[in-house]
């Protein structure tokens, strides 16, 4: 036999990721198997990947087909760093594309290529959660698998110093993110926590500007950990009445569909254990970037929200699944795991007390709809990240179709503070129908774009102007506002009084999401923001079912066609059409997600998409395109009868019907 | 009766089984929903989208889809309103966007439900002014496979069957959004033994029949149904012809007490051999020993074959013939070749390979519904299965994808006894790897376990607590202890055990211990011994044996000896013939002549071939020039089991017709029956069969297990014959000593056969992409008896036996049991006869050649 090319001490790693998920789940195992993989290995080569396989009592091609579902796995190797530059909306309206641009000069090599000398691989990327430090890099150190975010990087000089950096082995003394402006030096030393603000007195925030925020002897300190040693030593109030406070509390979801949490707990199949809490920390939302401060910056304040959420719900287990790319708080939540449970905090008994809870943190990678919950689970039991069927809902039959509650990084964090003061006070913040406090993340052409924690209901003018300073430019007042991250309805400028609560902003239209908050000024393109909006959903669709993976495919190639000029007036019923087919029609939710942003986008600012496609394509000619492939021997040598053939479809003899009226369209 | 619910679809209110899917139930009411990734035999996953229908819901009406909705009392659902129009067109042309549309040049076109659903429900037009986008074509994935990932639509039925159906997803999803595809990791291929189920369940032209492609349209086509023999399932088959005479392609066919709709990739694509150039079309006869064969009349080569049995009886007496049959054939053959022994020729040498020799002879399974777990049906009445000696996967692998459906869906327990660590051993509960030859030590110690579980009532059974408890080699003891107790608390075991293991010298004491062993622990009438032919049991049935009648009567029984010397008008002898076995090695000695029927032991032992080069007269009917053809002196040519009628037992005694489904053009073989009521009339027999249909009449009135079972009641789906008459269940059985056969030799190890899925034979080998799947011989052995040897794996080495010895490289193979060799038959160029001389396990020496 072949020299095996996973060493034994590799196997053994693999075999303790597999001991980390129940019996029999060892498939769970095969991402951060995968991981290690690449870390040896430099990649994760079929071969690899077979005897992953092996191991894991699977065939070869169900690891294939995981590993190529996830983008931060690779088959193929990369430079020794592999530069990711966001280039999704917030970034892009910051500037993304020409850091991109910049990075392709200075390189000599465009989007998926390597450098000659091995060195760098450059890649554009899809929403890294760094929206309010845009533009930015990930790069992705190759001997190690660590990943640093390089940002703020809004000139070129910025961009050789991080590849000097880099150059001169400098770049990975620490995780934690790099700004030119606080490393005058050119040390690479980090950057520190965000601009943080918002309301007087916060409080998921509170604590992230403080140095040493993270680490536990600070947290307590601080008075952390009190709350869950005095609940569950003394055991008031009892986790049903921990639920009932939950509930009193209006709490609603944070991730984005806002689904009132102490109401989801209380689905949970009454004498159905175990139970698992999964904290959805998969943060892909572009335009979000708050789960990421907290997990960075204050990681016991999550901790310590797990174990009252877990006391609550009676789970002891609990899984952080967290999005690949957050390595730096993937290595602060594992560290302040670990500091917790050296001391007990975390275990079998927690405080002295009868109760258990063990976090496992699992990492995701690179996958946007994972942070669906029902994919999430998918991708946790180490499968494709496919929306389940629901029936059955997870608090049924969720993860290892046990029952399971799912809670958003910042909704498990909400459960602390209600702990601490109580449902009452809780309400005190917010509107009635929302009651609390947010992380807003303001992203986009603002002065000061960040991460503001202000009471539901803030309107959204005052966000931007009070806090983010109004727009980035004095002479170009706002144009357009996405409420909730990029799958959301735009509001236009006339919209701006309308309060940032759930309510109040699907009253006019929208969703408030995850509170993503992307400003675009009057010089923004709307057609470019449709056309990356698309591009976004068309890259992370999961193909899983038909509306979804060919319409957003069908819808950004008609995008970039009107983009470089060769659009028809008729294409823009085309497009509703097409999105109007894949909302709701489509296996999730996604793929309202996926149209929302086009559909606001060509109903408020259609005149913008008539004038694009008049200015480029006056003539109205008809794009030059073959029509389809041609599948005979000889197919390189066209015959004078397949000119009809190549006739566009619509303007053939042999069509019907057409389903968009072909005058009225044109006319 | 389930429970049923009520709901209202299209404004009409009916009564629906609690639980069923939506869409069966429309179906069942003839409402058409359009489907792609729904099928009735897969679990529903919802993602082509096409089934979009309207539910009325608390809030208003939507679209949701039918395929994965159960019936709710008091659903009401709309199929054909404007909306669901308008869904399900939009949802069309999205899976058309990219679809080549290459309909002239596909397999698919004429019978694909894209083309359907297109005229149906479809656009009429597409919007789509980009290019398509492509993928691969013509892209293998496996030697009999074809993937074109353009025309696929994404519904992963082909994953879900290799997931659900063979738990072996050798395919998956790749990539993802509109690059996702269907692949196979690369460097793999589908190997999976019923993969070519994933062509017939494919809704497009994805994934086509690589021997069939391009062979076919659909509407050019004659289909009959009929059953596989390639082993003794009788998977249901659907045999697409051309022109009444060449086999086209093979496509499962739903038979839900067998195969449900599935077969093996040997029913479906190992039939090149029907229509193959080296079909014997012509009598052939050799006049002298020195002479080679030449074509004659049938009229010449069938008076002589007659004339010379006739004289050599005359000469030697009837106990110098001998008849050898086959279990490839249909009952109504076999049935003639014994008659023809015994009612014209007066003499019980009547047997066929894998027949007497077996001492515990074939009982089938009790019935395969009990151990199958249908899409949606209920679970299976078995709760735990012992294989004993048996290699599914191998052997029977839709009893296997049965076998691992149970287990995994249905809750049934799975305990494998078997030398190797076989497929099924793997995801056994328990697998107990004794040596070959070991079996009575094995058995007696689980019977000593059961009747010391104080569970049973074992006062008639002391003698067998008297034995000497012997360790048997390799098992562990807790795994004895685990089986006896599974088999001790289930309600409802069934205990399947090969052929092998009660063919050797110890047969007789593995038989009886394991009717113990069933008896004690409350299973006696789920104990089934199985054949591995496709005809086997019928075989049997039909008084293929050296001491048994048709019927099943032994020769002993006078009543029924003389039934059959009425209806045949002939006397009987008494004496049980000789096995398959002993006429073979008495051939040239005191078997003067050898009639044999699809049989080819020259090829399966040396020593034979010589022995019949030794024979007075051998006359062969068969399809090919054999081995044992190459020797005879008339080789009459038959036809396959597709160019006449025929019935087949199967594994649980379901007799199923096997229809003519073509004719040969030029050819002059004939049906087995036919030859031999040819050779029979020359023989002055007067017998009154005017066709197949007349034989199955017969055996309807003269078997009482096949009593009614005429061609007409036997219908498309066959049905099971009547039970045994059941033997003296009370009286106990007491322990049959066991011979044990000494070790020649101290470095001697136990060679045992075996077989392979593909395998040499002209069944595989003759269909020309089969050739890399069927592997070179070898010799498996275990790394510590390498290592013991001073051998390493490739190393060729001469295997001696007291029998022969043959050349062979051998292969390191951790699933062997230490101490055991194994030699697949039916490999070209091993005969594994050679060494073992008919038997199953023997003593072999191995040396470095």
């Amino acid at each position: 036999m072949d020299q095996p090319l996973l060493s034994a001490e590799l196997r053994a790693e693999i075999q303790a990721l597999i001991e980390r998920y129940p019996p029999g789940r060892g498939r769970s195992a095969i991402l951060p198997a995968l991981y290690a993989i690449q870390r040896e290995l430099g990649y994760a080569p079929v071969e690899a990947q077979n005897e992953l396989a092996d191991m894991l009592g699977l065939e070869p091609a169900e690891v294939g087909a995981v590993v190529s579902f996830y983008h931060m796995i690779h088959a193929e190797p990369k430079g020794d760093y592999l530069l990711q530059v966001c280039t999704n909306v917030p970034c892009m309206l910051r500037g993304a594309n020409g850091c991109m641009h910049a990075l392709e000069e200075t390189l000599g090599v465009t989007h998926g290529e390597t450098t000659a000398d091995g060195q760098f691989t450059l890649e554009h990327m899809e929403c890294l959660g760094s929206c309010a430090t845009a533009p930015m890099v990930a790069v992705t150190q190759k001997s190690s698998g660590q990943i640093r975010y390089f940002e703020e990087l809004d000139s070129e000089e910025d961009i050789q110093d991080v590849l000097t950096l880099l150059r001169e082995d400098k770049g990975f003394d620490s995780l934690e993110r790099w700004t030119p402006d606080r490393d005058p030096e050119r040390t690479g030393a980090p950057a520190g926590p965000y601009t943080v603000g918002g309301m007087e007195e916060t409080y998921l925030t509170r604590r992230v500007n403080r140095p040493q925020s993270h680490t536990l002897a600070d947290y307590e300190a601080d008075g952390g950990y009190e709350t869950a040693r005095s609940i569950l030593t003394s055991g008031t109030p009892t986790g049903p009445e921990l639920v009932d406070m939950v509930k009193a509390s209006g709490l609603k979801g944070r991730g984005g569909a806002g689904f009132p949490t102490g109401v989801k707990w209380g689905f949970l199949p009454p004498d159905l254990f175990p139970r698992y809490l999964v904290v959805n920390a998969d943060e892909s939302e572009p335009g979000t970037f708050k789960d990421r401060c907290v997990m960075e910056y204050d990681p016991h304040q999550l901790i310590e929200s797990i174990i009252l959420t877990s006391y609550a719900i009676q789970a002891e287990e609990a899984y952080i699944y967290i999005r690949g790319e957050y390595y730096f708080a993937y290595r602060r939540l594992r560290e302040a795991i670990a500091e917790c449970e050296a001391k007990g905090y975390l275990g079998p008994n927690l405080f002295g007390t009868r109760h258990k809870l063990r976090i496992v943190v699992h990492r995701g990678a690179g996958a946007y709809i994972c942070g669906e919950e029902s994919a999430l689970l998918s991708s946790l039991e180490g499968y494709r990240g496919f929306p389940r069927s629901r029936p059955p809902f997870p608090a049924v039959a969720g993860l290892y179709a046990k029952p399971t509650i799912i809670n958003n990084v910042e909704s498990v964090c909400n459960v602390l503070h209600i702990s601490r003061m109580g449902a009452d006070a809780y309400r005190a913040f917010g509107t009635e129908a929302s009651p609390g406090f947010r992380m807003f993340c303001l992203s986009g052409n603002v002065k000061r774009p960040g991460l503001y924690e202000l009471p539901h209901g803030t309107p959204v003018r005052v966000l931007i102007e009070d806090y983010g300073g109004g727009p980035q430019h004095p002479d170009r007042p706002v144009r357009a506002v996405i409420p909730g991250g990029l799958s959301m309805q735009l509001f236009s400028a006339d919209q701006l009084e309308t309060g940032l609560d759930p309510e109040s902003i699907a009253g006019a239209g929208s969703n408030l999401g995850s509170a993503g908050i992307i400003v675009m000024d009057e010089s923004t393109s709307m057609v470019d923001v449709g056309l990356r909006t698309v591009a976004f959903f068309r890259e992370e669709s999961c193909g899983k079912c038909t509306p979804c993976r060919e319409g957003t495919v069908w819808m950004e190639d008609i995008l970039k066609r009107i983009q470089r000029g060769e659009g028809r007036t008729r294409d823009l019923p085309l497009l509703e059409h097409i999105a109007d087919n894949i909302a709701g029609k489509s296996f999730c939710p996604f793929g309202f997600a996926a149209v929302w942003g086009l559909q606001s986008n060509l109903a408020k600012f259609g005149a913008d998409w008539t004038r694009h496609i008049e200015t480029t394509n006056p003539e109205g000619q008809m794009p030059n395109l073959p029509v389809r492939p041609i599948y005979r021997p000889d197919a390189e040598e066209q015959s004078g009868l397949f000119e009809i053939a190549l006739e566009p479809v619509g303007e053939s003899p042999l069509v019907r019907d057409s389903v968009v009226p072909l005058d009225s369209a044109d006319s | 009766m389930s429970e049923t619910v009520s709901i209202t679809i299209n404004e009409q209110e009916v009564a629906a089984p609690k639980g069923a899917l939506l869409i069966d139930v429309a179906t069942e009411l003839g409402i058409e929903i359009p489907i792609f990734c729904s099928h009735p035999k897969l679990d529903p996953v919802a993602c082509c989208r096409q089934c979009l229908v309207e539910f009325d819901g608390p809030r208003g009406t939507m679209l949701n889809t039918a395929c994965n909705a159960p019936v709710m009392d008091g659903m009401v659902v709309r199929t054909d309103t404007p909306a669901v129009k308008a869904a399900q067109e939009a949802n069309l042309a999205f899976i058309l966007l990219h679809h080549p549309l290459d309909c002239p040049i596909c397999d698919k076109g004429g019978e694909c439900p894209l083309q359907d659903m297109t005229m149906r429900f479809g656009p009429g037009v597409s919007q789509l002014v980009e290019p398509k986008r492509r993928a691969q074509k013509n892209y293998s994935l496996s030697d009999t496979i074809v993937l074109d990932q353009e025309r696929c639509v994404i519904c992963w039925r082909c994953v879900r069957y290799l997931e659900e159906w063979e738990e072996k997803p050798q395919l998956g999803l790749f990539e993802r959004g509109g690059d996702t595809v269907i692949d196979v990791q690369p460097g793999s291929c589908v190997d999976a033994k019923t993969s070519g189920n994933i062509i017939d369940i494919c809704p497009v032209g994805a994934l086509t029949n690589r021997g069939a492609r391009f062979q076919y349209r659909p509407w050019q086509i004659e289909r009959t149904g009929t059953i596989s023999l390639h082993d003794p399932m009788g998977n249901n088959i659907s045999v697409d012809t051309r022109n009444g005479t060449e086999v086209r392609r093979i496509m499962g066919r739903e038979n839900m007490a067998v195969n449900d709709q599935f077969i093996t990739d040997r029913d479906r694509f190992c039939h090149h051999w029907v229509n193959h150039s080296e079909r014997l079309t012509r009598p052939l006869l050799r006049r002298s020993r020195t002479q080679a064969l030449e074509e004659v009349s049938w009229e010449e080569a069938l008076t002589f074959a007659a004339a010379r049995m006739q004289e050599i009886r005359a000469r030697s007496g009837p106990e110098a013939l001998g008849f050898i049959g086959s279990a490839k054939l249909s009952n109504e053959s076999n049935y003639l070749l014994q008659r023809l022994a015994r009612g014209a020729l007066g003499t019980n040498n009547v047997d066929c390979r894998q027949g007497g020799d077996v001492r515990s002879g074939y009982t089938g399974v009790p019935a395969l519904t009990d151990l199958m777990q249908p899409q949606g049906g209920p679970r299976p009445k078995a709760d735990t299965v012992l294989l004993f000696g048996l290699d599914p996967s191998e052997e029977i692998p839709m009893l296997d994808v049965h076998l691992k459906r149970a287990a995994s869906r249905g809750g049934t327990r799975i305990h494998v006894a078997h030398p190797r660590r076989t497929e099924s051993a793997r995801r056994a509960e328990t697998h107990l790897p004794y040596l070959p030859g070991t079996e009575p030590a094995l058995l007696h110690a689980l019977i000593r376990q059961v009747l010391e579980s104080g569970q049973v009532d074992a006062d008639a059974y002391q003698a067998w607590l008297q034995l000497p408890a012997q360790e048997p080699e390799g098992v562990a003891a807790d795994d004895i202890a685990r089986l006896a107790t599974a088999l001790l608390d289930s309600d409802h075991a069934i205990l399947i055990c090969g052929p092998d293991i009660t063919h050797q010298a110890n047969g007789e004491a593995v038989t009886t211990a394991l009717r113990v062993l069933a008896r004690l622990t409350g299973h006696a009438s789920r104990l089934a011994f199985v054949g591995l032919d496709a005809n086997s049991q019928g075989c049997r049935d039909m008084g293929m044996a050296p001491d048994m009648l048709p019927g099943g009567a032994a020769l002993t029984d006078a009543d029924a000896r003389s039934r059959f010397a009425e209806l045949w008008q002939a006397e009987i002898p008494e004496a049980p013939g000789l096995r398959y076995t002993e006429m073979l090695e008495q051939a040239g000695d005191g078997i003067k002549a050898l009639y044999l029927m699809g049989a080819d032991p020259a090829d399966e032992n040396p020593r034979w071939a010589a022995g019949l080069e030794k024979t007075d007269l051998v006359v062969v009917q068969e399809l090919f020039l054999t081995a044992t053809a190459q020797r005879a002196d008339v080789v009459l040519p038959a036809v396959s089991w597709l160019e006449t009628d025929g019935t087949f037992t199967n594994v649980d005694r379901r007799v199923q017709r096997s229809p003519q489904a073509i004719t040969l053009h030029g050819s002059e073989a004939a049906p087995d029956w036919l030859i031999l009521d040819h050779v029979a009339n020359r023989m002055t027999q007067n017998w009154p069969y005017r066709s197949v249909q007349d034989i199955t009449r017969e055996l309807s009135g003269a078997l009482p297990i096949h009593q009614g079972l005429d061609w007409d009641a036997l219908g498309d789906l066959g049905r099971r014959r009547h039970p045994d008459p059941t033997a003296d269940e009370e009286a106990p059985l007491s322990p049959v000593p066991a011979v044990s056969v000494p070790t020649p030799d101290p470095g001697a190890l136990r060679l045992y056969r075996g077989r392979l899925f593909y395998d040499a034979g002209r069944l595989c080998a003759l269909t020309d992409q089969m050739a890399n799947s069927i592997p070179a011989p070898f010799l498996a052995m275990h790394p510590q008896d390498l290592e013991a040897s001073a051998l390493s794996d490739g190393d060729q080495v001469e295997v001696t036996s007291a029998y022969g010895s043959l050349s062979l490289p051998v292969r390191t193979d951790g699933s062997m049991a230490p101490g055991s060799v194994w030699l697949p038959e039916s490999l070209s160029g091993a005969p594994v006869g050679a060494l073992l001389n008919g038997g199953y396990w023997d003593w072999v020496t191995i040396q470095k050649a």
